[in-house]
């Protein structure tokens, strides 16, 4: 387990002894509270839980199942952002219920961990995937792809490569992100452009770029490529609580991610 | 030199390794926390907050919440006489938890979110017979 310890902002303003107070003054928490140095990244299923309350998307349409099990690309910056992707890719395999993919994408988590040298962490996680995929328990394959996520981060962390555990955090949400597009331009509707309302997560990514292309170790065309692309969606998704994503917009950010897993998939 | 440093590293480890481990023994009182939920249909993520308050100083954690699913954050804390809360705000700084419970080492709060956007979890350590109190926070949606 991912341990996600200590990235918080400390409230010495406010004590809730008794009743919590109905209101809290969220200007007056401290600058580095607005975002966080370790944020938890939601998992792809918690976006397709509400995809699944909204409608009945047709998962397997938006499955792209590697062919196989996949290759490295030869240099880490890639090799995480790619192990996300599968990683994500591995979440709406289990909604589109494809044993043989998830089998596929298992593998393929094994072969990029070993690229990333994490591959001992993550062994236990790919063969529980494996194993539950053979049995179609899907609730057991979500729970096993998102301990994997987490033991690889967690493992990286521990060999002080946080910052490719922060890219495999954003391959993971680029590719999720390009799924919940491609779901909601083909049945839009306000509740489903809605989900794609994270400019906490846009600007602790954006942040977390910036930092590591100052890392001459991780230097990389694609992290220009990829900061470019969140400016990009920035706009689209409103800064205001309450203006409508359209359906225009949805398609536009769909572009862009799919550009970006186009990319972080090439050689 | 080397012999010296050595050691240092080793008092180092000896001095960090307790510390660990108590959060993690607060983090399996949030799970613990959680058990009964899971049984309802959450599924708890494996990613987890923690660290160590003194009494009476909150933490906020901002995190994405999706408008469509229902949440449970749970805190846990191995010190048996402490008593811990957990409350949800949305991006306006409004109390908007539909419900939450505190009982000694451990506490909960459920969101279901109006909107799909930045929330703030704020964590409290109200009572303990320790300087500074571990906790850990899980949480489940569904």
């Amino acid at each position: 387990m991912t341990k996600s310890l200590l990235a918080l902002a400390l409230l010495s303003s406010i004590s809730f002894a008794g009743d919590p107070a109905p209101t809290i003054d969220i200007s007056k928490l401290p600058q580095q509270s607005q975002i966080v140095d370790d944020v938890v990244v939601p998992v792809p299923s918690e976006i397709f839980a509400v995809l699944d309350k909204l409608g009945k998307p047709n998962w397997t349409a938006v499955l792209r199942a590697p062919k196989g099990v996949v290759k490295t690309c030869g240099n880490q910056p890639q090799d995480a952002l790619y192990l996300g992707v599968i990683i994500a890719e591995g979440f709406i395999a289990v909604e589109a219920q494809n044993s043989e993919a998830v089998k596929d994408i298992g593998k393929s988590v094994l072969k990029l961990a070993e690229a990333l040298s994490v591959r001992k962490e993550v062994t236990s996680r790919a063969n529980a995937i494996i194993a539950a995929a053979d049995s179609s328990d899907w609730q057991l394959v979500r729970r096993e792809l998102d301990g994997a996520l987490s033991e690889v981060r967690g493992a990286m962390k521990a060999l002080g490569s946080e910052n490719l555990a922060h890219l495999v955090s954003l391959g993971g949400w680029v590719r999720g992100t390009e799924a919940l597009c491609e779901v909601v331009s083909k049945n839009y509707s306000k509740d489903g452009a809605d989900l794609l309302r994270q400019h906490m997560l846009l600007s602790f990514f954006s942040n977390k770029l910036k930092n590591i292309s100052k890392q001459k170790s991780l230097k990389h065309p694609l992290l220009p490529k990829l900061q470019a692309g969140l400016t990009g969606i920035v706009p689209l998704i409103g800064l205001a609580q309450d203006a409508d994503i359209s359906a225009k917009s949805v398609k536009e950010i769909g572009d862009i991610t799919a550009g970006l897993v186009k990319a972080i998939q090439t050689k | 030199m080397k012999r010296s440093i050595f050691q240092l590293l080793a008092i180092l480890a000896l001095a960090l390794t307790p510390v660990r481990a108590t959060v993690d023994d607060a983090l399996s009182y949030a799970l613990e926390a959680a058990t009964p939920y899971v049984k309802e249909g959450f599924t708890v993520r494996e990613d987890w907050w923690g660290g160590d308050l003194p009494v009476g100083k909150a933490k906020a954690i901002v995190h994405q919440l999706f408008k469509g699913n229902q949440y449970w954050f749970w805190m846990g804390t191995e010190v048996a006489k402490a008593k811990i809360t957990v409350h949800v705000y949305d991006a306006d700084g409004n109390l908007c938890e539909v419900e939450a419970w505190s009982k000694g080492r451990f506490a909960g709060a459920r969101v279901i979110p109006k909107k799909t956007g930045t929330y703030y979890i704020i964590v409290e350590v109200e009572t303990s017979d320790r300087e500074r109190t571990h906790w850990a926070m899980a949480y489940g949606f569904r």
